[in-house]
């Protein structure tokens, strides 16, 4: 269906479009890019690494706030109640798993692989809940792809307002579960530089696919200007 | 009413009286503060701190330093300082000063009993227990399956077991368990400890209420705050506040049902001493609470010393020692984390 839209478009003398939220679907059987199209992808590819980078500055910054409200938890309850050595070792499913899809194209003359990276929060809740936080992140990831500001890209919420009020008592629920290890009555520094680092796993997941991405357009360059 | 300590306190209590009052004058001072807090690594806070007391405990350490390192060698001194004054002290002294060690004993007690539930080495846990805690058999507590086994194989023969009748369960051990059976021991420790200072009368008995009360009322909002969106009853809530201090019995009721920040300011705000410590938060904050806590407490404990012929001098001492320790590692963080910009968030100065 693809190619025979893109076989249109450029029967009809029209600039093929690329279109760059879906890179993954892109086929690079394709005729000689018009020189425009090739500085749009130039563009796209500056784009990406723009944001690319901002999402490292985010990254950092949203680290730095996690570990020092981890670090006034601390003094808020004392060293005994937050240390490494209270940290179960009894063996248990991971809470959070990282599911990488990887597309590529095989029946053309290259192969493209660009793996998509999927965050799966709170694996341990009901099955449902779990696939619409998948569905969700995806859906945030190839949207976040055009977002002009990857500052918006780091301001995860989960997207809390497609979670039902039972999904969010549930990830309360595994947060605390989590938390647990250093007791029931914590500090809410603790809890904030749990969410910190929730945020921070996030924001890694995007900067994953920000690089794959990255990466698939570099790729596409690259070729264009071996073609030239 | 006093009872002439004038003119018998020197007989037992004068030399270690003068003993902690020279270590008073050891404490960190603003200008010592403001050097650490623009040091640019660890290497230089230890570095500035040689000047000090705690310089012959960390002036072996090698480089790179860590936090926890800073904050464990510091914590030695303020041991081999008790340790001087228990071996010199006389009754009834020696036991008041033992009886400053025994939240640290509770910790301690918590820390190996989450440590064994998590599956973990029980020298590890050893190592990370506070020096001030640590009782004989400490070590047999990771066998215990449950309360009952707690008390019946270990803790019947230390300082804590009167404090267990409320705890004593066959229930198993588990993370909601373990905190309620924290905070219930700190609780029965707290009143005994008051009852105790209750009955030594005098300056004593008048300045340690004072202290302990404060004490209650502080574990009081923290238990609260703390407990908001948690599993924890009301019931079970009201059950871990002391029978003491300013906020019993009515405070207690009114903190019982709160359900957030703002409620509980509403609460403490109708008892003056509080009204001007959440007069410094605004609305919905609870972040700095605990400094404003800590500074009020550091504010009672100076005034301890204006006093003479009195045990409460030596709580006021550990607990100012505890603090400028717990500066030390605010600082060192910051400073470990380059984010010296935040310093002043928790220090609080003692002098």
């Amino acid at each position: 269906m693809e190619e025979e839209e893109w076989s249109q478009k450029v029967t009809g003398n029209q600039l093929p479009e690329v279109d760059i939220t879906q890179p993954q679907q892109l086929r690079l059987r394709q005729p000689r890019l018009h020189p425009g199209m090739e500085e749009k992808l130039v563009l796209q590819f500056m784009d990406s690494m723009h944001n690319y980078l901002s999402l490292f500055d985010a990254l950092s910054s949203i680290l730095r706030e996690g570990w020092l409200d981890l670090a006034s938890a601390r003094h808020s309850m004392g060293g005994l109640r937050i240390n490494s050595s209270l940290l179960d070792m009894k063996l248990h499913t991971a809470a959070t798993t990282v599911k990488i899809t990887q597309y590529d194209d095989i029946a053309v003359d290259s192969i493209a692989v660009q793996p998509c990276f999927t965050l799966r929060k709170w694996a341990s809740s009901e099955h449902g809940n779990s696939q619409l936080e998948d569905n969700n992140v995806h859906l945030r990831e190839r949207d976040g792809i055009h977002q002009s500001s990857a500052e918006e890209n780091a301001e995860v919420t989960v997207s809390k307002n497609l979670l039902g009020p039972t999904d969010n008592d549930q990830f309360s629920k595994e947060r605390s579960k989590s938390l647990s290890t250093f007791g029931v009555l914590i500090s809410p520094k603790l809890r904030a530089s749990q969410l910190s680092f929730e945020r921070a796993l996030d924001v890694l997941v995007e900067i994953a696919n920000m690089r794959s991405s990255v990466l698939y357009s570099f790729h596409q360059l690259h070729e264009e200007a071996e073609d030239n | 009413m006093y009872g002439f300590e004038a003119l018998t306190f020197n007989i037992h209590g004068g030399y270690l009286e003068a003993i902690v009052r020279g270590h008073r004058g050891g404490l960190l001072t603003a200008a010592d503060y403001n050097n650490l807090c623009q040091c640019e690594n660890l290497d230089d806070i230890k570095m500035h701190l040689s000047a000090t007391e705690y310089g012959p405990y960390l002036q072996n350490e090698p480089s790179p330093l860590h936090t926890t390192t800073i904050v464990e060698k510091c914590t030695l001194k303020l041991v081999d300082d008790y340790k001087h004054m228990l071996c010199q002290a006389t009754e009834p002294l020696s036991t008041f000063l033992e009886y400053i060690t025994y939240g640290h004993m509770i910790d301690n007690v918590v820390l190996i009993v989450t440590g064994t539930l998590h599956e973990r080495d029980v020298q590890e846990l050893l190592e990370k227990c506070h020096p001030l805690g640590m009782f004989d058999s400490i070590a047999t507590l990771a066998v215990a399956q449950n309360m009952r086994e707690l008390y019946r194989l270990v803790l019947v023969d230390t300082p804590l077991a009167p404090y267990f009748s409320e705890c004593i369960t066959s229930d198993d051990l588990d993370d909601m368990n373990i905190e309620i059976m924290r905070n219930t021991l700190y609780k029965a420790y707290l009143e005994d400890f008051y009852r105790f200072c209750q009955k030594l009368g005098g300056a004593t008995a008048e300045i340690m209420s004072d202290l302990l009360a404060f004490e209650a009322d502080r574990r009081a909002v923290n238990i609260t705050i703390n407990s908001i969106g948690t599993e924890l009853t009301r019931d079970d809530r009201r059950k871990l506040y002391s029978n003491f201090g300013l906020l019993y019995p009515y405070g207690h009721e009114e903190l019982a049902v709160c359900e957030d920040i703002d409620q509980v300011r509403a609460a403490m705000e109708k008892y003056p001493p509080y009204q001007s410590i959440f007069a410094k938060l605004s609305y919905g904050e609870s972040q700095m609470l605990d400094k404003a806590f800590y500074e009020e407490e550091v504010k009672r404990l100076c005034l301890a010393f204006e006093q003479q012929f009195h045990y409460a001098v030596f709580f006021a001492y550990m607990r100012l020692r505890e603090q400028e320790i717990r500066n030390l590692m605010w600082i060192s963080e910051c400073v470990a984390q380059n984010q010296k910009s935040r310093v002043h968030d928790s220090v609080v100065f003692i002098f």
